[in-house]
């Protein structure tokens, strides 16, 4: 028997193979998803349904079966929370601080350190390494940089200004400061991005370019832009995503304080289900939360996804 | 050769200068950002009467260890780093089992349903993990989970995103070793323990390393169903320690010394794989 023959017949005799009248690759495929399928319709599918079948009623925590179906009662109420509206007002804030500079200081030490630099192992390595770390860690590590008495950044400021501000006790300032803390966190990860981005451009583009004449900004513009764009947009959309989602920063550091300064919506969130048993509440914003998502998702498509 | 040294050097000269600047803005940004660490470090060897004095010592003038022992014996930290091993290494381990069991599946084995199932899986992405805290709580609560370290792996296992890594890189593995091996005699179970994985072990290994650190960072959904002390991951139990002692910023330095140490040994060794699982998700999700 030729090889060729043998092939043939033994992918048709697998193909015919059947279990109780069911072809056994079909058998198979399912049996091998299964585990991962189970998992994923237990605490990810049935969670995301459940939630907004929660988001209907004044939920009971102690006896869901008796909990009361008040249809979009939750979000009228939400609407109407001035506690809801600071809070989205101050993760607005926190992500239009943190976001832009995120994007452009990853950006700008990724196209620094792609060029001709010594030691590019170890700037890649410094700059990675907060983004390793847990955010509890970050945020107990700058509760002392910013410490009003004995922190770092009020002891060198002192040579200065005679009065330095307490970063985490002003109401204007508490805010920038978890955005900046949370640059210094996340920043590699961008930066990693942007790295293998920029070094995937074809360097005989920057070759014609450079034939052409172009200087160094329009090098930049017509040809590192539009190349990066697929990164950028990546970039930009996980970073929205991911920052308005802030909490452990506000939580552990500020409480939310001064005065409501630093409250968010994933906070909130946590507050309204977890501290005061709101479940319904808590789902609805949940809700909320992803609609905006999505329309921030939508929006940074059309802006940087169809910009050729 | 010295020729071309020589006009290189006057054609660049500029350039150079400028290379002179990339290079103080590039270090200066990385002493900047290693300068919370090295403060870090230092302060929690420091005894607490230099902590309370304003004026900051980077190199402390007496050393101490009672920070770093009162942790070791007087707290539950080895505790907690005993459970956030267990949780972030099991979820690491199942994570890989199941996930690259539903890959194969999805790229290797042939039958009807098998777009839907990965279009499902792939929808999933646009669910926002915070969304849906309130409702798996209740889930989780229902199925006896809190307080457990199956409560905390179990949603952690259900993330998509090592399917979907998995999935590309199982799909441009060629058929004919398949081919081939089938012609051996091999079984399915062969095919993906002999074929398939050992073909897969870089992506494999970048996954594990993402996960392991992910899972031993994670905060809120921890802080969520663990409520006893002892049952707490390190991240929780540090800040438990951080809002129960006001006054003893030398401890709180010193636990997150501790409670990072495991992770840089990691990142020193697996540097490449870690940077590497994190650039795959960002050239991965845009196709």
């Amino acid at each position: 028997m030729g090889l060729r023959n043998r092939f043939t017949t033994g992918e048709n005799e697998r193909a015919q193979q059947t279990v109780f009248g069911v072809r056994k690759e079909t058998v198979e495929g399912i049996a091998w998803s299964l585990p991962y399928l189970a998992v994923f319709s237990v605490f990810l599918v049935w969670p995301a349904l459940k939630g907004f079948y929660m988001s209907l009623h004044n939920w009971d925590p102690f006896v869901p079966s008796e909990s009361e179906f008040i249809g979009l009662d939750n979000y009228i109420a939400l609407f109407n929370d001035p506690v809801f509206w600071d809070a989205m007002k101050g993760t607005i804030y926190f992500v239009v601080l943190s976001v832009p500079l995120l994007v452009l200081i990853g950006l700008g030490l990724a196209l620094g350190v792609n060029k001709n630099v010594k030691g590019k192992r170890v700037l890649r390595a410094i700059y990675f390494s907060p983004y390793i770390l847990t955010v509890a860690v970050v945020t107990l590590i700058w509760a002392e940089v910013y410490s009003e008495g004995y922190g770092l950044i009020n002891y060198y400021l002192g040579f200065v200004m005679s009065n330095p501000p307490g970063w985490l006790t002003s109401t204007s300032l508490a805010m920038p400061a978890l955005a900046f803390m949370t640059v210094w966190w996340l920043v590699g990860f961008n930066f990693v991005i942007f790295l293998a981005a920029r070094q995937g451009v074809p360097e005989r583009l920057y070759e014609a370019a450079r034939l052409d004449g172009a200087s160094t900004w329009r090098a930049f513009k017509d040809v590192t832009l539009p190349q990066m764009r697929n990164s950028i947009l990546f970039v930009v959309i996980i970073q929205f995503i991911l920052q308005f989602q802030v909490f452990a920063q506000p939580f552990v550091l500020t409480s939310g304080g001064p005065r409501g300064s630093t409250d968010t919506l994933v906070y909130y969130l946590y507050r309204s289900a977890f501290s005061q048993h709101q479940y319904g509440y808590g789902a609805a914003i949940g809700y909320v939360l992803v609609m905006i998502l999505v329309v921030i998702a939508i929006i940074n498509f059309k802006v940087i996804g169809t910009n050729d | 050769m010295t020729d071309a040294t020589a006009e290189q050097t006057s054609r660049f000269d500029d350039v150079s200068l400028r290379s002179l600047g990339t290079h103080a803005v590039l270090y200066g940004v990385a002493i900047l950002m290693a300068i919370p660490y090295l403060y870090t470090l230092s302060r929690s060897f420091q005894p607490r009467r230099y902590l309370t004095d304003p004026q900051p010592y980077w190199i402390p003038p007496e050393i101490t260890f009672d920070h770093y022992q009162y942790l070791l014996t007087e707290s539950l930290f080895v505790q907690w780093t005993i459970n956030t091993f267990v949780i972030a290494g099991g979820a690491t381990l199942i994570i890989l089992i199941i996930d690259s069991m539903v890959a194969f599946s999805l790229t290797r084995l042939d039958w009807p349903g098998q777009s839907l199932v990965m279009g499902v899986i792939l929808a999933s992405f646009m669910v926002p993990y915070y969304m849906n805290i309130v409702p798996l709580y209740t889930v989780v609560a229902d199925l006896g989970l809190v307080n457990s370290y199956w409560g905390v792996i179990m949603p952690a296992v259900a993330s998509p995103l090592g399917v979907f890594l998995l999935y590309q890189f199982f799909r441009d593995i060629p058929d004919e070793y398949e081919e081939a091996a089938r012609l051996d005699g091999f079984s399915t179970f062969q095919i993906y323990y002999r074929i398939i994985l050992p073909l897969a072990r870089p992506i494999l290994a970048s996954l594990a390393l993402f996960m392991f650190v992910y899972n031993w960072n994670a905060f809120l959904w921890p802080l969520i169903v663990l409520s006893d002390e002892a049952a707490y991951t390190l991240p929780i139990g540090l800040v438990n320690l951080y809002q129960g002692n006001i006054t003893t910023p030398g401890l709180h330095m010193a636990v997150t010394v501790l409670a990072s140490l495991p992770l840089f040994v990691v990142y020193l060794f697996f540097q490449g794989e870690i940077v590497r699982a994190v650039q795959i998700q960002g050239t991965g999700s845009t196709g």
